[in-house]
């Protein structure tokens, strides 16, 4: 009998592994109100919100879609948009 | 309801409650006078991975206790995970695969020659109970289309294990589906 073991194959297997596709909503930015204070950055739990030139920008290959950003913006400029599955 | 053992696979993500609700469809089952099972097979057990649940439910006592491999019924409770995992797995032309999504099941591309019906669950979820929580919802949803279980003994498991206002509002929204789907036609 052939017995495998468990083991981490190779590194960096999130980078193909996109666990976007698991939220049900994701956050829509209104750049009109933004005013780019970066709090959406800070608070958002996997680090998926970036400034990308002048504006933040979330990377939607892995936004679990929690919806902290949304809470936490105080222009509220994020509003969190029903995922079409 | 014949002599046959009725299986079925759901097909979740870690937190959607696929065990939960197989333990459900379960006591539902019980309650409606069958035998039955339920068991969960967890891969990575971590938030969001894919993770399958079992139910099986019979006439007379089950002395199996194996894995379920040919189901009869498989519950999607998430359209990305037809993507991911083979949901297909196992079935025969007399199957019925349930997805939880707002398209229509001819949209999917799934390798299957049984019929495929898909249930806006989220939607119903958010509606009824306010939460994008659609295991109840798919039972629902289940006992429309197939007719197996009796609805009212849903809605009694549901309500029996989530006591007070949650399982009032899963109850409404097991009822929601069921009459969205047809009810057992």
């Amino acid at each position: 009998m052939k017995v495998s073991h468990a083991a981490v194959c190779e590194p960096g297997t999130t980078l193909v592994n996109k666990t976007g596709g698991w939220r049900t909503f994701r956050p829509g930015y209104d750049y009109e109100i933004c005013t780019d204070c970066g709090i959406c950055e800070t608070y958002c739990p996997e680090s998926v919100i970036a400034k990308k030139g002048d504006r933040y920008i979330p990377d939607l290959d892995y936004c679990k879609g929690c919806g902290i950003c949304a809470n936490e913006c105080p222009k509220g400029a994020i509003t969190m948009i029903l995922e079409g599955k | 309801m014949t002599e046959k053992t009725i299986e079925i696979r759901i097909h979740g993500r870690g937190g959607q409650g696929s065990v939960t609700a197989a333990e459900l469809l379960a006591v539902a089952a019980f309650e409606d006078g069958l035998y039955s099972q339920a068991f969960p097979m967890f891969g990575v057990e971590r938030r969001g991975a894919p993770v399958f649940a079992f139910t099986r439910l019979r006439c007379e006592p089950i002395k199996l206790r194996s894995q379920i491999y040919e189901p009869d019924y498989v519950i999607v409770q998430d359209a990305t995970l037809a993507d991911v995992v083979d949901v297909a797995a196992g079935t025969q032309p007399k199957s019925l695969i349930i997805i939880n999504s707002e398209k229509e099941s001819a949209q999917f591309e799934i390798d299957a020659q049984c019929r495929i019906e898909t249930v806006d669950a989220t939607r119903i979820a958010l509606d009824v109970i306010g939460k994008p929580i659609v295991n109840t919802i798919l039972l629902g949803a289940f006992a429309g289309l197939t007719g197996i279980i009796d609805l009212e003994c849903i809605k009694n498991a549901v309500s029996a294990r989530f006591p007070g206002k949650i399982g009032e509002t899963n109850a409404k929204a097991v009822q929601v589906a069921y009459d969205l789907v047809g009810g057992a036609t």
